[in-house]
């Protein structure tokens, strides 16, 4: 694996991470690095091994093999000081659902030897506009989701593993829920997000890593990953024009060729240089690219054949 | 490990109350209905003499002994009560860890900075705390009244017969924990202790009249079981052999918890098989 960051920079860390569930290979050498101060997203559809590998940061599972360092600990042999120095928030939230909001987020502190800071609480609590008096077993699903939330930032952790944070929530609670999530990391913490919602991962995340059935087949700044997807571009023309040339450009496919020769689409992997040196001399009326998200980078990803 | 406790033993209050007042409630009949059991020992004991002896054994004796103080507590109380503070002991011990991962809560509870020893040995010492005050809870009902009746009894003296009582909630608590760490549900935990305990129970007081049930009866705590003897002073052996095999079992239970996958709610269940199911594919592949 190649470590591009000094070794006090990377907050988390996982070599040749494998762990099967009976004859399921869950994960088959998972190599992931995340640098300190970082928004991490973890991008996968469902079972592709997102929720496994994050367990397995916390010592809630143990890999069958592999190196794990988690804040420069290993969380097999040091649990406890990685969850300390941790926040979670897992993918199935349960709680007590006699409870109320109150008492649970009592609990859960109380669980951390009483350490939450309850001024920022608070104020987490009236951001989301989470009723705390309330048992939770009459609370929605995406109120269940803000006591998560809240539980995993309320005592300022260092390291906030999150597993589909914004799941259950409506679009105005993710955007509050995202914005809190960039407000830990101006704070100082390390995120790492596991997500299948690329918009918000598009939002928030400086680096993304893609898993596919256990493998990780990409890891890159969220901005370069789209910059380097392909683009489609339309081309209108002056006057019709032969597109040949064009489609002889490194990188550029012709996709199509309408109004007499007037207008082509062609579709352009990387960068845009070599077009628009080629498009040099002819009759561009107007040049239309269309920017791919990054949930069509993803939907490529998993729509080659594994 | 304190904060485990306290929380735990805190959900438990229900089960102590329930319980314990159970208990207590058997001792309130038990005692005053003590001197009208002596007023009418003669009808009492030709009736129980034409029991036969299979079901004098269950209640722990023979005519001879129910005319004793001893004899009376034991065959009306003290020989029943492990199967039904077992019952308690069983739900509970199954579900002190496996109740939290069925639903899903122990994930998150276990990422909290509380190693899985310290979680274990607190709701553990939550069990044995609550277990304890529902011999005490019971013991008060079996006191209570004592002053009002012809039982010759010290309040210290009464207190005796629930040790070993304790000592047999304890055991199935510590083999319903163990169980619902090895088996995939916890249900089938409780199902499987339960089942110990109802043929613990069987044999052990079967024994007395068949040799060969004897045998096996010596591996089963009932037979480690003292009941109302114990007025008569307690036989600390039994009871010490009992606790160090519940510790044994609280051990194995530690052992295999600090080793394991921590499972999600709905991971792992366990069901029996959809027979009938599977006929229908039979018939259709056939």
């Amino acid at each position: 694996m190649t470590t591009n960051a000094s070794e006090e920079q990377v907050v988390l860390m996982t070599e040749e991470l494998r762990k099967s569930y009976g004859p399921v290979q869950a994960l088959r050498g998972v190599d992931l690095e995340v640098r300190r101060g970082e928004i991490f997203g973890f991008l996968g559809p469902n079972g592709a091994g997102k929720t496994t590998t994050i367990r397995c940061l916390l010592d809630l599972i143990r890999p069958d093999g592999g190196t794990i360092r988690v804040l420069g600990i290993d969380p097999q042999a040091d649990p406890v000081a990685v969850q300390a120095r941790s926040g979670y928030l897992p993918g199935e939230l349960r709680l007590y659902d006699n409870l109320t909001a109150r008492r649970q987020l009592r609990f859960l502190s109380d669980m951390r030897g009483g350490n939450a800071d309850w001024d920022f609480a608070r104020e987490l609590v009236q951001q989301l506009d989470l009723a705390m008096d309330r048992p939770i077993k009459n609370l929605s699903k995406g109120n269940n989701q803000k006591i998560g939330v809240v539980q995993a930032l309320m005592h300022r952790p260092e390291l906030l593993l999150l597993d589909e944070p914004t799941a259950g929530l409506d679009p105005l609670m993710q955007r509050e829920v995202l914005g809190l999530i960039e407000q830990a990391r101006a704070d100082g913490a390390t995120v790492f997000f596991s997500s299948h919602v690329m918009s918000e991962v598009q939002t928030i995340a400086d680096r993304v890593a893609m898993i596919r059935q256990g493998e990780i087949v990409e890891v890159a700044d969220t901005r370069s990953l789209i910059d380097r997807a392909m683009r489609e571009v339309t081309v209108t023309f002056k006057e019709a024009v032969s597109p040949e040339a064009l489609a002889k450009v490194p990188g550029v496919t012709l996709l199509s060729r309408n109004d007499g020769g007037m207008r082509v689409i062609l579709q352009v992997k990387g960068d845009m240089e070599a077009l628009i040196g080629a498009l040099d001399g002819m009759p561009v009326r107007e040049l239309e690219t269309s920017k791919p998200s990054l949930e069509e980078v993803f939907l490529r990803y998993y729509e080659e054949p594994g | 490990m304190w904060t485990t406790l306290r929380y735990t033993l805190a959900s438990l209050r229900g089960q102590i109350i329930g319980w314990g007042l159970g208990v207590a409630a058997l001792g309130l009949i038990l005692i005053p209905f003590y001197d009208i059991f002596q007023a009418e020992q003669g009808d009492l004991m030709e009736m129980v003499e034409n029991y036969p002896p299979e079901l004098l054994a269950f209640f722990g004796g023979d005519a001879a002994t129910l005319a004793t103080t001893e004899g009376y507590l034991g065959m009306y109380a003290f020989s029943m009560l492990p199967v039904i503070v077992g019952i308690f002991a069983v739900i509970e011990g199954s579900g002190l860890l496996a109740s939290d991962e069925e639903s899903g809560r122990l994930d998150l509870i276990v990422a909290h900075p509380v190693s899985r020893a310290a979680l274990l040995w607190g709701r553990t010492l939550a069990f044995v705390a609550a277990s304890l005050a529902i011999m005490v809870l019971g013991w008060l009902g079996f006191v209570v009244l004592l002053g009002g009746s012809s039982l010759d009894i010290g309040w210290g003296q009464m207190a005796l017969p629930f040790l070993p009582l304790l000592a047999q909630t304890l055991i199935y608590g510590a083999l319903a924990l163990l169980l619902s760490m090895l088996l995939p549900a916890r249900r089938l935990a409780a199902a499987v202790a339960g089942g110990v305990m109802a043929a613990s129970y069987f044999l052990s007081s079967m024994a007395s009249l068949n040799d060969s049930l004897a045998a096996v009866a010596r591996f089963l705590p009932y037979d480690y079981y003292q009941g109302g003897e114990a007025l008569g002073g307690l036989d600390w052996i039994p009871f010490l052999v009992l606790l160090a095999a519940g510790t044994v079992l609280l051990l194995l239970a530690w052992w295999r918890f600090d080793r394991r996958d921590i499972r999600v709610a709905g991971e792992g269940g366990w069901r029996l098989p959809d027979l009938r199911l599977r006929r229908t594919e039979t018939a259709r592949e056939a």
